[in-house]
């Protein structure tokens, strides 16, 4: 059975005040920001000479009024219209009462999620990759690339396109049987490269409660020591087919993995509005949802990422927000938009994924090549990459970050809209032996050589 | 209060996105004897150009655009019985009949597409999300549509862009309407896999793709499709 709480939450979804889209979407968070915005005085703190923060009375103060946004806005439920509040007595508590550190799978395979702090010298857990579509010939073995790569904690891995040859159509019983081809496999294939007891994020092949519910919890397929994905579609906002998975997920005993992305440009307005949006999202997840793993995602809508300055500036004030007010596992999501077998793609997740790790987030997962846009276009060595990051960035401090961030950023701002789509994992790999090309190999090395000389600690090229 | 001045207020309460003070400023406006064409030229489309404008620069957001599509329309509901048939609907860019398809529940990106549509002068039938392929069908029918645009951000809801189109064609209705796609997982070689008539990677290509379609050159379906954007595989 679910928690008390929850189904009171449920509950809340057929009895709050009823409010139209329209009415929320244009009105109220807006108003509701701006509100916040001037009362803390935190306009134009976006500074894009810095953009990682490295003040903490910022982030605090930052804190503070998305902590109020969240009790004064809630959730609104798109199904029903009404908007799910909670009071500051049920806020509190869900904070309080939220892990400050989760075995993510099984066993010495198994990772553990902690609480971080900002400069926290406890490494960032880091879980690879996005859901990429690929093809029933190549997803096992692009899956298997990635769980071999032994700098990577978690496997999410890319999505299946088609299940026994056919399409996959969202809300059809296909994808009840994608969600469960996927979660066996996923598990079959961390069994085959010796890490059965590694821990892994599911379900990506079906966004909507089909896949999650054959795939979770089943025999075979993802276990509850596994993170079960329930993502958001829209800030501030939920949905039943968010909360089938969350009781779906309580049920099995799992681990929820909550998220929930706030725009830049979008509803909240200027970075500083996205970061107390961001804020209140990701504290909300905890007091409706109870989730194990809390989202603070963002991104810029019109740069469709967040490795630009407006993003990684509110990703660092949003994270260092969370990390130094509570001990809750928050998770972040650095965006790409180059594809691999190109230089700027690890640039992007250098600068990306440092911002987050020194921040304090607990929990970062990607990389995302090519936005994720493009089908097949990720490969292994950019998974290993992106974890080395995350894990080494933890022996540095934020101005460090930042002073790196600012070197580098130049180098591909100038074609963030207009970005490389590289090449697709068969143009960049042995698919067989799943090994990288010379080239992309080259271009790997070449960039934590550089990175060394920049400061960034990687152990080694 | 002077004519000019009345068209100057009905220009900011547009950009303020104030429907109410656009409606009455608009009524006020032609009660006054002005042009409903000049009206249209001078307050309207200007003022949604400016927030178009500040929007793309970063100085307004996504709320303030909606806003000001809102208040447009406001003033419009007033002007448009005023000025002849032919002149409405060379005023009106066309009609675009907006949703994202069954499956998915992602609201972001068709919002800022009907919001810049609306800016640039397309009227916007949104639809909303998770939408079965035949009620954007039924949507452009009763609304006398020209384009039908489909976003989605996942992948399982991709087949449900070809659905629409192959309904039109069984339906004997694919010469007249265009149909364009956008979001995440779209790109231009789906576009050209399911005979769709246009790509935008971004809401300010959408519009650029809607007001070429609408050169009055055009006529649905095209061979090839128009593309706006980028990474181009």
């Amino acid at each position: 059975m679910g928690r008390p709480e929850i189904i009171e939450m449920l509950e809340r979804t057929n009895t709050g005040e009823y409010c139209t889209l329209k009415e929320w979407d244009v009105k109220r968070i807006p108003s509701s920001i701006r509100e916040k915005i001037k009362a803390y005085n935190l306009g134009q703190s976006f500074d894009p000479n810095n953009p990682v923060n490295t003040e903490d009375s910022l982030a605090d103060e930052f804190y503070k009024a998305g902590y109020e946004l969240a009790l004064e806005l809630g959730m609104l439920c798109e199904n029903t219209n009404r908007i799910v509040k909670v009071s500051e007595e049920e806020l509190a508590s869900a904070i309080e009462l939220a892990p400050s550190e989760i075995l993510v799978g099984e066993g010495d395979d198994g990772t553990w999620i902690r609480a971080r702090k900002p400069e926290d010298s406890t490494p960032m857990v880091y879980g690879a990759s996005m859901a990429i579509t690929f093809s029933e010939e190549l997803w096992p073995i692009i899956t298997e690339g990635i769980a071999r790569e032994r700098e990577v904690d978690l496997l999410e891995g890319p999505s299946l396109v088609t299940v026994y040859g056919r399409e996959v159509l969202s809300g059809t019983p296909f994808e009840t049987l994608v969600g469960y081809i996927h979660g066996t496999q996923n598990r079959e294939i961390r069994e085959r490269v010796g890490r059965p007891g590694m821990g892994a994020i599911g379900c990506t092949s079906s966004v909507t409660e089909y896949g999650q519910l054959a795939s979770y919890g089943v025999p075979g397929g993802f276990r509850p020591s596994d993170l079960s994905l329930a993502l958001f579609p829209s800030e501030l906002k939920i949905n039943y087919t968010v909360l089938h998975k969350v009781i779906h997920t309580h049920n099995n005993g799992g681990y929820l993995f909550g998220g929930s992305p706030a725009m830049i440009g979008g509803m909240p307005g200027p970075p500083e509005g996205a970061v107390l949006s961001s804020i209140a999202c990701a504290l909300l997840q905890y007091a409706v949802m109870h989730t194990h793993v809390g989202g603070g995602e963002i991104y810029d809508i019109r740069a469709l990422t967040n490795v630009n300055r407006e993003g990684l500036w509110a990703l660092s004030v949003t994270h260092q927000a969370l990390s130094r007010n509570t001990h809750l596992l928050t998770h972040a999501i650095a965006s790409e938009v180059s594809g691999p077998v190109t230089e700027s793609l690890l640039l992007e997740s250098l600068v990306g994924i440092s911002t987050i790790a020194v921040s304090g987030t607990a929990f970062g997962a990607g990389p995302r090549p090519a936005g994720g846009k493009l089908a097949e276009h990720l490969t292994p060595l950019e998974c290993r990459f992106a974890a080395e990051v995350a894990h080494n960035a933890a022996r540095l401090s934020r101005k460090e970050i930042n002073g790196i961030a600012k070197e580098i950023l130049p180098r591909y701002e100038p074609r963030i809209t207009n970005p490389d789509p590289g090449k697709s994992f068969r143009e960049a790999y042995d698919v067989n032996s799943l090994t990288p090309t010379e080239e992309w190999q080259k271009i790997y090395e070449n960039v934590k050589t550089e990175a060394i000389e920049l400061g960034f600690p990687f152990k080694s090229i | 209060m002077i004519l000019e001045e009345i068209i100057a207020k009905l220009s900011v309460a547009i950009v303020n996105g104030d429907e109410e003070a656009a409606g009455k400023f608009s009524a006020e406006a032609l009660d006054m004897g002005a042009d409903p064409r000049k009206l249209i030229q001078e307050a309207i489309q200007s003022a949604l150009d400016t927030v178009g404008n500040n929007f793309e620069n970063g100085k307004a957001y996504l709320p303030e655009l909606i806003m000001a599509g809102d208040a447009a329309h406001a003033a419009l509901k007033f002007i448009i019985p005023k000025i002849q048939d032919r002149e409405a609907k060379a005023i009106n860019k066309g009609t675009v009949v907006l949703g994202t398809p069954f499956g998915d529940n992602h609201d972001i990106g068709k919002n800022i597409v009907g919001a810049i549509l609306t800016a640039r002068g397309f009227r916007v039938i949104d639809i909303g999300i998770n939408v079965p392929p035949n009620k954007y069908i039924e949507a452009a029918v009763k609304e006398n549509a020209d384009i039908i645009a489909v976003s989605t951000l996942i992948t399982t809801s991709l087949p449900y862009q070809r659905e629409i189109i192959k309904i039109l064609q069984d339906r004997g209705l694919r010469d007249k309407y265009f149909v364009i796609l956008g979001g995440g997982p779209v790109t231009p070689g789906w576009t050209r896999e399911i005979n769709a008539d246009g790509y935008g990677w971004s809401a300010i290509d959408a519009a650029t793709l809607c007001l070429q379609l609408m050169d009055g050159n055009k006529k649905p379906p095209l061979p090839e499709p128009l593309i706006f954007g980028e990474l181009r595989r």
